[in-house]
């Protein structure tokens, strides 16, 4: 036996091994897999969802759990970057699990769903908003939130009827939720007449935005969109406070987080954020948020409440017997599913059907108040 | 003076403001260079660590109650940079010590190694999130018309120029004067030859790692109070826009590293306040590949002479 043909037969015993092992555990559990950010800089995002997932989990298995089987959460980190969530989907595909919880972030939903698409791997995911991930045929690829193209048309909407600026300013973080809904923004302005003086990229992971906030000073914009998430805006709130730049700033649920506040300070009073519907509030609830609060976390975060639902989409699918991610898949799209968002249904792309988004108003001390 | 004035103003402002704190990370890689031909890769890290050394006193000095400004700039800027230093000392001793002499891309590989360990490090102790800093020094100045634009200077952007201008001459005096400087510059110069002639060679590189590890502090310091957020990343992009000072300026000489700053700086801010901020990165990475095709060695270096 040469080299080659050791190395080749200690990995097929070892896969071998594996494989053993993903049975063992099919017959009395049922595997979901929870992929996002466990760590990197939008980590809270990925807490949100995974404290929904859990309890929703927790209180399905404390009900009986799937005809006689539990669920059980397997966390997956990857850290909103689009190469680890490739390398997050092998490891799940490995892993022998069926069902995503996830991901998170848009830019990395989408490279992972390639892959559980080929695998025959169900996909729901709580909080990925960009249009392309459905748009693209898959059969088993869903989500419990609205696409960037309705957010978008919310805020523009809201901006022409209420906010009524003069000259406005829409920023990106250059990256696929960003600009999408940027884009989205910009398109919905410029069909009612608003000026949009100033449409500029700038780069996730900056710190001084001080040359495209003297550029907007100069061009006297009184309104500023920005597309992306809370780190870069509460910087911009922050630096724009310093320089004196007099503007309404609004943006997407991604900056939609108590941390802007604490980055922003009093520069965050005031603020716009297209948001899901506060679920936390609705007394139905409330059994839920009890059961969270008790684990110590919090329940306040949008994700917390579409990433329950999609546990639960999943869960009442399996309880019908439709346990192949195929038939489940099939099953989801016929079928209105009971969740603590209400009666979702889904279309045949697999996104929901009238998902409605609200504009709130942010606070300094991290709190959000609806305006319509 | 016409508005058009006022904003070529403000973008200058701008461009140095961020370019002298380009210019204090720059100083590390450019003496670890100069003195031993290797790019210490783990030097943005060096100043993250800078930053979160300086959270961690100011938020215990607020839980003590101190509140005088003074006060809690000096304990944050000399603790800051103690625990920097040590950090930069320890460094070396680890991670490049062992490894000298060997081939020139080993320890290349232990300072990137080295990077990722910190990084990870700093996340699993304190956290991904971003922790948000008490601004200090708030208020600044307004130049210019109240009814246009006018140009803004905040109180931090001057400490930012003083700090750094104080820093640079005393780090010029320490080199050009002393006796400690005198032997950096002739291990700069060879430092085999050092050896001989009865210098410490290992002592000259130790001060050197932690007089870059104390220039980073420094600009941890002034930059987390500036900005306010702080989180275990922030190294390597600093990192990477200030090698690229110190390559631009001329890496092993230390005006060219202040020069390379301050050029990087306010290319970034002229680009983005005429052009577009998203081609900003692009411009003044372009501007290093210019300066390098007809100056290969940057704007101050000197031409390297192999040592046979």
């Amino acid at each position: 036996m040469n080299k080659w043909t050791k190395t080749a037969a200690g990995v097929a015993v070892s896969i071998a091994l594996l494989g053993s092992s993903a049975l063992a555990n099919a017959a009395d559990t049922i595997k979901i897999a929870m992929a996002g950010p466990v760590t990197g800089p939008v980590a809270q995002y990925g807490d949100m969802q995974f404290t929904g997932g859990n309890a929703a989990i927790e209180m399905i298995n404390k009900a009986g759990g799937i005809n006689g089987k539990q669920l059980e959460a397997v966390i997956y980190d990857d850290a909103c970057d689009p190469k680890q969530a490739v390398a997050v989907a092998n490891k799940i595909v490995n892993d022998g699990a069926q069902y995503v919880l996830g991901h998170l972030c848009s830019s990395a939903t989408q490279p992972a769903s390639d892959i559980y698409e080929d695998e025959g791997i169900l996909l729901i995911t709580a909080a990925s908003t960009s249009p392309e991930i459905t748009g693209r045929g898959y059969e088993l690829v869903f989500r419990t939130i609205g696409l960037d193209s309705d957010q978008g048309p919310t805020a523009a909407k809201y901006i022409v009827e209420h906010v009524k600026p003069k000259k406005v300013a829409v920023i990106h973080d250059k990256q696929q939720y960003g600009e999408g809904i940027a884009s989205s923004v910009k398109v919905g302005l410029e069909a009612a007449n608003v000026p949009v003086v100033a449409f500029e990229g700038i780069t996730a992971g900056d710190k001084d935005f001080s040359a495209i906030i003297a550029k907007l000073k100069k061009l006297d914009v009184d309104f500023v969109y920005y597309g992306g998430y809370h780190p870069e805006l509460g910087l911009l709130l922050r630096q724009s406070k310093e320089k004196g730049l007099d503007a309404t700033f609004m943006g997407p649920e991604g900056v939609g987080n108590k941390d802007i506040s604490s980055i922003a300070g009093e520069a965050s009073e005031g603020l716009l954020v297209t948001l899901p519907k506060k679920y936390d509030l609705d007394p139905a609830n409330k059994a839920v948020v009890d059961h969270i609060v008790a684990k110590g976390e919090d329940a306040t975060g949008p994700f917390v409440w579409t990433g329950y639902a999609a546990i639960q989409a999943m869960a009442q699918g399996m309880k019908a017997g439709k346990e192949d991610p195929f038939e489940l898949a099939e099953y989801l799209r016929g079928n209105v599913a009971k969740t603590v968002m209400g009666d979702l249904q889904w279309d045949s792309k697999g996104d929901l059907k009238g998902f409605e988004f609200g504009v709130f108003t942010w606070h300094k001390d991290g709190t959000s108040t609806q305006n319509q | 003076m016409s508005e058009q004035f006022y904003y070529f103003l403000q973008q200058i402002l701008n461009g140095v403001t961020i370019g002298s704190t380009y210019a204090l990370i720059a100083i590390g890689y450019t003496m670890v260079y100069g003195i031993i031909g290797m790019i210490n890769f783990a030097h943005g890290e060096v100043y993250m660590i800078g930053s979160y050394a300086a959270f961690f006193v100011l938020a215990g000095l607020a839980m003590l109650g101190i509140d005088s400004l003074v006060l809690l700039l000096i304990a944050a800027f000399a603790l800051s940079i103690m625990i920097t230093s040590a950090y930069g000392w320890s460094i070396e001793r680890v991670a490049y010590r062992p490894l000298r002499g060997g081939n020139r891309l080993i320890p290349l590989i232990s300072a990137i190694g080295m990077s990722i360990f910190l990084q990870n490090f700093v996340r699993l102790a304190q956290g991904s999130r971003d922790i948000a800093m008490p601004s200090l020094i708030t208020g600044g100045w307004t130049i210019g018309p109240a009814d246009a634009f006018n140009v803004t200077l905040s109180y931090m952007q001057v400490v930012i120029f003083v700090v750094t201008f104080i820093s640079m001459t005393v780090l010029t005096a320490f080199i050009s004067k002393s006796k400690m400087g005198r032997a950096c510059r002739a291990c700069a110069e060879d430092i085999g030859m050092a050896n001989l002639l009865g210098i410490n060679t290992n002592k000259v590189i130790s001060i050197t790692f932690v007089i870059g590890a104390a220039l980073a502090a420094v600009a941890g310091v002034l930059l987390s109070m500036y900005y306010g957020v702080i989180n275990p990343y922030l190294g390597f992009m600093a990192g990477l826009k200030a090698f690229t000072a110190a390559v631009l300026g001329g890496i092993g000489s230390i005006p060219g590293a202040v020069l390379g700053g301050l050029i990087l700086g306010i290319t970034e801010a002229i680009t983005a306040g005429y052009f577009s901020s998203e081609y900003k990165d692009v411009v003044s990475f372009g501007l290093l590949c210019f300066v390098l095709l007809f100056m290969p060695t940057g704007i101050l270096g000197k031409p390297e002479v192999e040592k046979v």
